[in-house]
């Protein structure tokens, strides 16, 4: 053993021994969960991959899936679009960038549990305040939980509201690198705005625009505590995302069946992650 | 001229509507916490009231002033403890060269991407085994490993900013590195450590998944499950006691956020924009 790693033993020894056993242990645990039936009050039994089986026949758990790779797609998206415009206008505006800083931190550091509390009640059908304000304008009120397309855009919207003041301000530090002359140069040069964002802007903050949409991507797609209070997953089981899915097996009882829910969650978290950290070298690499 | 007075009209109103759209959640919250009734949107106006806060802080039954302490005991413990177990594991990372440092800094961050819900099943059962269902070290524990890679990767940003060359002079005065952790390198990063300890802290109070499922009752529950299950008598939910309530814990967090904005960007950022 070489000096070096005896030194940084005993400094490492306590971060690596709580991850292992409070989360590699679990993840490997539930894994080995999922190849069994494990419900309470009945007797395990191995049964291999046949939850998996259950899983492939359970139309439930497809629509689970497909919503949630649909909600990471459409609120990322429209997080990242706003969040860069949201950035540009801070980077120029600079008398009110320390106020207007702290506000969209707000709605990122409240519990996400209370955020989603506040639209479940501005949604409400009789008294909220988005009919109010739709009824004000002459627009009849809207169902929002009620219909699986508007449930699934008022969950977009609560999404968006928490996350996207955040990315804004990740991104406003990228930006914060980007050295003034260099647009200076390119104005002398006659380009437009436009082009000096597509060309100076965008490639320089690239790293940083890559990391945010790993981390956002990889916490939307586990999304919970958003959906667990304003829809419940509903109308109808529409927005039921895996983590919920999952939860609601773990509830009843099913630890066999959630934990393999779980695992497929894992799996496609994985893959996603993966496929950011190849995009982000494959397009470093000519820079 | 008129180009750029335009201009500067068109980012006024951008940022105004930015702000409307951030604060006007907020505006609602405390608007309902105030008033008597939730739905005075379609009836008569209601009268301006304080009985929400005062219900949630005196009727026992509600538990509210429960779930804060918890909230408080588990975040707080979390913090101080993931803290210094982060600030060890970031001193080696950043003052020694061993092998199979890379995988480790990189190991741990893809910790942190993995759905809770691939954890929380197997660890109810493993809390269940030790008795440790709805207590305070139960939701510790977990929550020590969780916020665990963001403590490291903070703070491993923050000392790599520190001089080696104060190291080496310690080291020569003969100090071990423990010492030079606590005595040198500590000191000179409080600010940013103790921003790092808020963060955990913020991070930990807010943490939902775990707790719904480690907890039962008012014994261990903290303030988002009990604001996610806030129940009334007859089904109804009791909007301005959910508020009140929301209002209340949301001040500590937003008072964090408010006065360290610098210092938690400047920590979650460092590592992106510098690399």
């Amino acid at each position: 053993m070489s000096r070096e790693l005896r030194e940084a033993i005993p400094f490492v020894v306590p971060l690596v021994l709580f991850i292992c056993l409070f989360i590699l242990l679990p993840v490997v645990g539930t894994f080995w969960s999922s190849l069994w039936r494990d419900v309470s009050f009945i007797t395990r039994e191995f049964i291999g991959f046949e939850n998996y089986l259950r899983l492939f026949k359970d139309l439930q758990f497809w629509r689970a899936t497909f919503f949630t790779l649909l909600f990471p797609f459409v609120s990322v998206s429209l997080e990242m679009i706003f969040g860069i415009i949201i950035a540009l206008v801070l980077n120029e505006q600079f008398r009110l960038r320390g106020i207007v800083r702290g506000i969209a931190l707000l709605p990122w550091a409240i519990p996400s549990v209370i955020g989603a509390r506040i639209w479940q009640l501005m949604y409400r059908y009789d008294y909220g305040l988005a009919n109010y304000i739709l009824k004000t304008i002459g627009i009849g009120p809207v169902n929002w939980l009620g219909s699986p397309i508007s449930a699934f855009l008022s969950l977009v919207v609560a999404d968006v509201w928490r996350t996207t003041p955040f990315v804004a301000i990740i991104l406003l530090a990228g930006l914060q690198t980007v050295p003034e002359d260099l647009y200076k140069q390119a104005r002398v040069d006659g380009t437009n705005a436009l082009q000096r964002f597509f060309k100076i802007t965008l490639p320089l903050i690239k790293p940083i625009v890559i990391v945010a949409l790993l981390f956002r991507t990889i916490d939307a797609i586990r999304v919970f505590d958003l959906i667990y209070v304003i829809t419940g997953g509903g109308p109808g089981g529409i927005t039921t995302s895996l983590s919920l899915y999952g939860y609601k097996f773990f509830l009843l009882g099913d630890f066999g069946y959630g934990s393999s829910v779980s695992i497929i969650l894992f799996l496609v978290a994985f893959l996603l992650a993966i496929g950011y950290v190849k995009i982000g070298r494959f397009r470093e690499a000519p820079l | 001229m008129i180009q750029e007075r335009s201009k500067n009209i068109m980012l006024s109103l951008g940022t105004l509507f930015v702000l409307g759209f951030c604060l006007t959640p907020f505006v609602w919250m405390v608007i309902i916490s105030l008033s008597k009734r939730p739905d005075f949107l379609i009836r008569d106006i209601s009268p301006f009231t304080l009985a929400n806060y005062i219900d949630i802080l005196s009727l026992e039954n509600l538990h509210f002033l429960d779930y804060l302490k918890n909230s408080v005991v588990v975040a707080g413990g979390t913090a101080i403890v993931s803290g210094v177990i982060g600030a060890l594991a970031a001193y080696a990372v950043s003052r020694i060269s061993f092998p199979g440092k890379i995988a480790l800094i990189f190991g741990v961050l893809g910790l942190s991407m993995f759905p809770q819900i691939c954890i929380v099943g197997y660890l109810y059962k493993f809390m269940s085994s030790l008795g440790w269902i709805n207590t305070h070290s139960g939701l510790i524990l977990p929550y020590i490993s969780w916020s665990l890679p963001l403590a490291l990767w903070i703070l491993m940003s923050y000392f790599s900013q520190i001089p080696r060359e104060l190291d080496k002079a310690a080291h020569i005065d003969g100090a071990t590195r423990l010492q030079i952790l606590f005595k040198v390198i500590l000191p000179i990063a409080l600010p940013g450590f103790l921003s790092t300890i808020l963060l955990l802290f913020m991070f930990s109070f807010n943490e939902f998944l775990f707790a719904l499922m480690l907890t039962t009752d008012f014994r261990a529950r903290t303030v988002p499950v009990g604001i996610a299950l806030f129940q009334g008598l007859h089904g109804e939910l009791p909007w301005g006691y959910i508020m009140a309530a929301s209002v209340i814990s949301s001040i500590p967090v937003i008072l964090i956020a408010l006065f360290f904005q610098r210092h938690i960007i400047q920590g979650l950022t460092h590592g992106a924009v510098k690399e």
